[in-house]
């Protein structure tokens, strides 16, 4: 058994973050759906704001977990977070309207399946260990779906197979120029598994305040979700593209200052060029 | 034959890039104190010893450098599949992965000094303002570079997979080529300079990292030029030799045995990169001496 090394003092509690995040992302996913009913591309950007609602939750989830004394192994829970829910996601998107619901069950499966083999097999004997890799698989897959929604216009699988190729004026449907044949999956996967780990990673520390961590994660969802727009300006039409960029943009201006605002309040001192100060015992 | 030669050429130019990637992705990572060496920067104003030194952890440098890479290769991708030439393609997505990297250096180190409030380490707004844009220049050099080696791979020698799939691949492996070369030279051989020879990091000295310079306070441009001198090279030398004979042994060995031509060269390579190991290794514990006991003044 491992003992807990660091308490959550106040704050949200993390169940309520869990059901908010897990609740938010399904409808912000279903909203892209949209795109299908109204005949558009316009609601893509509602892919990205799902992505940035699991990432808060995945954050304070990476929290609750390397609680446990799992220094290093923060990076690494990212990683394996969207190593499991690429399976599930990619086997979802097979199923239509229904996708978002098959990827988090299945997720969920899979997830509990390689907590129960860290816990009882590797031996790690975490408390938590299973409830959160199970959450951390339902987390990438929601993630990944989400990306894909916002840079194909859908979660449906031949949407993400399919791109346009245009020679000569002319529109050619292809494989090489899709989400997943052109391996832009690749960079999605890397994006949210470094989105997901950092706000913990970087807000580590004695004086962890969790606003300040759960607006990193904000930010860095927004980020993660410019760079997302600019990629799906290949697949989606521009004005779509652009509506995602702009949505972005504005929630990473607002994300990151009131970081920085939040960093301000519980840094010990916020100096300019100024000597290391003097340290009593020195 | 002509095919031969041209692949030959677009090996060397691609190793003789990812050199140029490999010396500006380690010295990036050590201004910013990234990697294996973060750890007793992070662990120094807990010990008391609070310090000027640049603080960003962004994960370890394979995957922050996967991102990187493949951030940078999928942008460019992007930007080609809409008819844009490749050159200004890769600087587009090169340009954009430093402001993602840049923006999560600078997140990186007010999130980790403001979670050590506790032991009074303050931010220090001109650290965070002039090494931040020193690594975002390194790391263009490096993102640049390394996309422009991928798209070589990808365009030129005609290799299945798409762009951005490239960029994770070769991201992964110029953060591991720097972060197992470059960080000990920087961890060992710059920030514990005040411990003896071969002392390694005992617990008393755990934090004690150099934290004042031959006049002043050093920082972390300080580091970056120490090893910008040697650490980085060899990092960059690390990385280039990795992608030239990678790509060295599939031009040339590939048509022999359907492809296990250039698996058995492969093999031999290792074994060969081996005996070097073993005989530098050997050489220099006899020049060098043997490993000393830490002695108490140094704490």
């Amino acid at each position: 058994m491992t003992v807990k090394v660091e308490k959550i003092e106040g704050g949200i509690p993390h169940t309520t973050i869990m059901i908010a995040g897990l609740v938010a992302s399904v409808i912000l996913l279903y909203l892209t759906y949209a795109n299908i009913a109204v005949g558009t591309e316009y609601f893509a950007f509602f892919g990205g704001l799902a992505t940035v609602a699991a990432l808060i939750w995945g954050s304070h989830t990476i929290k609750v977990l390397c609680s446990y004394g799992i220094g290093t192994g923060v990076p690494s829970a990212g990683m394996i977070a969207f190593g499991s829910g690429v399976i599930a996601m990619l086997f979802a998107t097979k199923y239509g309207i229904a996708a978002p619901i098959v990827a988090i069950v299945l997720a969920a499966i899979i997830g509990a399946i390689i907590g129960f083999v860290a816990n009882n097999v590797l031996n790690m004997r975490i408390p938590v260990m299973i409830q959160s890799l199970t959450e951390m698989a339902i987390i990438g897959a929601v993630i990944l779906m989400g990306y894909a929604a916002m840079m194909t216009g859908s979660f449906e699988l031949t949407s993400l197979i399919t791109g346009k190729v245009s020679i000569l004026g002319l529109s050619l449907p292809s494989y090489q120029a899709s989400f997943i044949g052109g391996g832009l999956i690749a960079v999605v996967f890397m994006l949210g598994a470094i989105a997901i780990q950092h706000p913990f990673n970087a807000c580590l520390g004695p004086s962890w305040t969790q606003d300040r961590m759960l607006m990193l994660a904000a930010e860095c969802g927004f980020l993660s979700m410019i760079t997302a727009a600019v990629m799906s300006m290949a697949i989606v039409s521009m004005g779509a593209a652009l509506v995602s960029l702009l949505v972005a943009i504005i929630g990473w201006y607002y994300t990151y200052t009131k970081y920085i605002e939040l960093s301000y309040r519980d840094a010990a001192s916020w100096v300019d060029s100024k000597p290391i100060p003097e340290t009593e015992g020195q | 034959m002509e095919s031969i030669v041209f692949g030959i050429g677009i090996t060397a130019l691609a190793g003789a890039l990812a050199t140029v990637a490999g010396a500006a992705e380690n010295t990036e990572s050590d201004i910013g104190s990234q990697g294996d060496p973060n750890s007793q920067v992070q662990l120094a104003p807990q010990m008391g010893y609070l310090h000027r030194i640049f603080n960003k952890a962004i994960a370890g440098e394979p995957p922050a450098w996967g991102l990187w890479i493949a951030l940078g290769a999928g942008i460019a991708w992007a930007f080609m599949a809409m008819q844009i030439n490749p050159i200004l393609a890769i600087v587009l997505g090169a340009a954009l992965a430093t402001f993602v990297q840049g923006v999560y250096a600078t997140t990186a180190y007010l999130g980790r000094i403001a979670s050590l409030a506790k032991f009074g380490q303050p931010v220090f707004i001109d650290i965070l303002k002039s090494m931040t844009t020193v690594t975002m220049a390194h790391a263009f050099v490096a993102i640049f570079a390394a996309v422009t080696v991928c798209h070589l791979m990808n365009a030129a020698l005609g290799h299945p997979f798409p762009l951005p799939l490239l960029g994770l691949v070769w991201g992964i492996a110029l953060g591991a080529a720097g972060s197992a070369t470059g960080n000990p030279f920087y961890g060992k051989e710059r920030q514990y300079q005040n411990q003896k020879y071969g002392a390694g990091v005992p617990i008393a000295a755990s934090g004690n990292i150099v934290r004042y310079a031959e006049a002043g306070e050093r920082n972390s441009l300080d580091n970056g030029w120490f090893s910008a001198r040697l650490g980085g090279p060899a990092s960059g030398v690390c990385f280039g030799l990795i992608v030239f004979l990678e790509l060295w042994r599939t031009v040339l060995f590939e048509q022999i045995g359907a492809g296990w031509g250039a698996i058995i060269i492969g093999i031999i390579i290792i074994l060969v990169f081996t005996v070097i190991d073993r005989y530098i290794e050997v050489w220099a514990r006899k020049n060098f001496g043997a490993y000393v006991k830490p002695t108490e003044e140094a704490s």
